[in-house]
């Protein structure tokens, strides 16, 4: 291990023992991920260390005994430390999104713990906000209660409202909106959710239409309701291997209303122009690409999306003749 | 004689340069700190070393010129390197671990905090019923923090934005919606604004602490606003958009209840928008597809129209 890397953790270990005072071997060495022999190791080479003349008043106060450790509050490199501009920005900033989620912080130790803060670190210019959708509650009660429940779900790839019988696995709140990866028996497997797109649901009786169907192909994709496998990250849209595939060419000044979209490779430029091959969410959420793109796009390949856009406003105009 | 591990000698040279009332010399620290090899020059390269180190673990190691042969000295000053204790109790503790935990920002700095204050270690198992937050919000964790600490030092900032150069005072940092946003005073226009923080180009210039001259009366609220057909400058135009029944309830609840001003019987409500950007409204819409309209006043329908007209000749496409 570098000495940086040893130095951060005995600092840790060191400020983390001042705050509980007295602490037995195991419990400390499986906090900071050492063996209990390397713990001592380390800690008794610490005991040593001090200022001129090395007397053992001028050695760090730290007690190492055959079963346990200890130091106390002051002791120099066991008080806290000052934050850098990003860790105070990352304290405070975690500490109001959870309290910004309904029920996180029965007891309150959360919020006190960031009035705390905010004395030594002046947070308060920070807000965070995180939209409530209405069925947000009902999807963590089932989430927590480990409950089916059926869903009437609007999937904004396909434009088209359903029923779904679904068994929430995790919940989470990205690019501002809330998701919920379930178990849907109607798709037969791990799908991506938008809970705001929840129309309706309620608790579904348990019983034999919760095992999951073999996939169906025809509902197997789309920009909110995506595979979602166990263990990737947030992502929002996550492509399945048989999403479709669009070859655009875009007009540079357009370019960055492509950033959050996924790619099949980093786009390139071609004569002038960003050529780029993105994985499709549905007709509609192309259609919305598109129509956000204007003039600036023009679809290559497949040949039936070419005409994509100009349908989709031609059918949207006759609203306004 | 040399002692073998260089983690003892960098602990003993922190203590040392933290003990010391006054800027040490390299002798003087050679004669305080055991470890360092005799000669000048081996000496000085591995003191160079482990100085490094110390800075890149954040410690502010001072660099200052004393008299004598030689004229370079070095301390830590306690007062930059300590915080006042925090006294957080350990349900606390527990609680802001399991925010870090909980919460994805850019960087994993959360955890390097914690640690400082005296609650790092191995972080509380997570319950998986509890709720992630991700709060990347595209690119700018960099200008956040540099943004923070202009607050939390009261400085005026600038950066290039829109094109723009823009001295601002730091009112407010928001997160809403996917997005983070900074509310400020801008003191040549003599108004707030916010600004998207992804948006802001380049690195911010950070002015002196207490350069800011941020109104006392300023109200982030009053100038903060995160839609885009609001982001224009100049005068607002009142538009009328009809939300049909599949997407009313999810627009509402984005836009606040105060934005409706009529609910039809079929589900459908019609919402009231204030407009300075007409193009950031229209893409808005269109972002709906079949489920809006724009209702009036004729200007903003013609917008919509005008931007579909220019699509229906599209789709040749080349090759």
């Amino acid at each position: 291990m570098a000495t940086g890397d040893r130095l951060r953790r005995l600092l840790a270990m060191l400020t983390w023992l001042a705050q509980v005072g007295e602490a037995p071997i195991e419990v400390v060495a499986d906090r900071f991920g050492l063996t209990p022999t390397s713990l001592v190791a380390e800690l008794e080479m610490a005991a040593c260390c001090g200022v001129p003349p090395y007397s053992p008043d001028q050695l760090m106060e730290i007690l190492v005994t055959d079963t346990t450790v200890a130091t106390r509050p002051g002791v120099a490199l066991a008080r806290p430390r000052r934050l850098s501009a990003s860790e105070g920005f990352a304290l405070a900033v975690s500490a109001r999104a959870l309290l910004a989620v309904d029920g996180s912080d029965e007891g309150g130790d959360l919020s006190r713990a960031l009035d705390k803060l905010d004395e030594a670190l002046g947070g308060k210019a920070i807000a965070v906000e995180l939209d409530a959708p209405p069925m947000l509650p009902v999807v963590r009660w089932a989430l927590e209660g480990d409950l089916p429940l059926t869903i009437t779900y609007y999937s904004a790839s396909s434009d088209r409202l359903g029923e779904r019988r679904i068994r929430p696995r995790r919940l989470f709140a990205a690019q501002g909106h809330w998701y919920v990866d379930a178990e849907c028996s109607t798709a037969g497997g791990l799908r991506r959710f938008r809970i705001d797109r929840i129309t309706a649901a309620e608790p579904a009786a348990p019983g034999q239409q919760d095992r999951p169907r073999v996939p169906d192909p025809a509902t197997a994709h789309g920009a909110e309701e995506e595979r979602a496998p166990e263990g990737t990250g947030l992502e929002v849209f996550v492509p399945g291997p048989e999403s479709a595939r669009v070859r655009l060419s875009v007009h540079p000044s357009a370019a960055w209303l492509l950033e959050s979209v996924a790619a099949v490779e980093p786009p390139v430029t071609i004569a002038g122009r960003v050529e780029v091959e993105l994985f499709v969410g549905g007709t509609a959420w192309l259609e919305r690409l598109l129509l956000r793109l204007g003039r600036h796009a023009v679809v290559l390949d497949p040949p039936e999306f070419r005409i994509l856009a100009a349908e989709a406003a031609a059918r949207i105009l006759l609203r306004y003749r | 004689m040399p002692r073998p591990d260089r983690l003892e000698r960098v602990t003993d040279l922190l203590l040392v340069l933290l003990d010391a009332p006054r800027p040490l010399s390299l002798r003087q620290i050679g004669d305080r700190v055991p470890g360092y090899p005799d000669g000048h020059g081996a000496r000085r390269q591995a003191f160079e070393r482990d100085k490094r180190l110390l800075r890149d673990e954040g410690v502010p190691v001072e660099v200052v010129p004393i008299g004598g042969e030689d004229q370079l000295g070095y301390r830590i000053d306690p007062d930059l390197y300590y915080l006042p204790d925090l006294g957080l109790e350990p349900g606390e503790q527990t609680a802001l671990n399991l925010a870090v935990a909980g919460v994805h920002l850019a960087e994993p700095s959360g955890r390097a905090a914690l640690a400082k204050l005296g609650a790092g270690g191995e972080l509380e198992r997570r319950d998986a019923t509890v709720p992630l937050v991700d709060l990347r919000g595209g690119e700018g964790l960099e200008s956040l923090s540099g943004l923070f600490e202009a607050s939390r030092l009261r400085a005026a900032v600038s950066f290039g934005y829109r094109g723009r150069q823009r001295t601002v005072d730091v009112a407010g940092l928001r997160f809403r919606q996917g997005h983070w946003y900074l509310v400020a005073y801008e003191r040549d226009r003599r108004k707030g604004r916010t600004f998207r923080v992804d948006r802001i180009d380049g690195p911010l210039e950070v002015g002196g602490a207490g350069s800011a001259e941020l109104p006392s009366d300023f109200d982030v609220d009053e100038w903060f606003t995160r839609d885009p057909w609001r982001f224009g400058e100049g005068d607002a135009t009142d538009v009328d958009v009809r939300i049909d029944a599949v997407e009313a309830a999810r627009v509402v609840g984005e836009l606040g209840p105060s934005a409706v001003v009529e609910r039809a019987e079929d589900g459908s409500v019609v919402v009231r928008l204030p407009v300075t950007d007409m193009h950031a409204l229209v893409l808005w819409v269109l972002d709906l597809l079949d489920h809006a309209e724009v209702l009036g006043p004729a200007t903003a329908r013609t917008a919509v129209v005008e931007r579909l007209s220019g699509l229906l000749g599209s789709g040749g496409g080349r090759r």
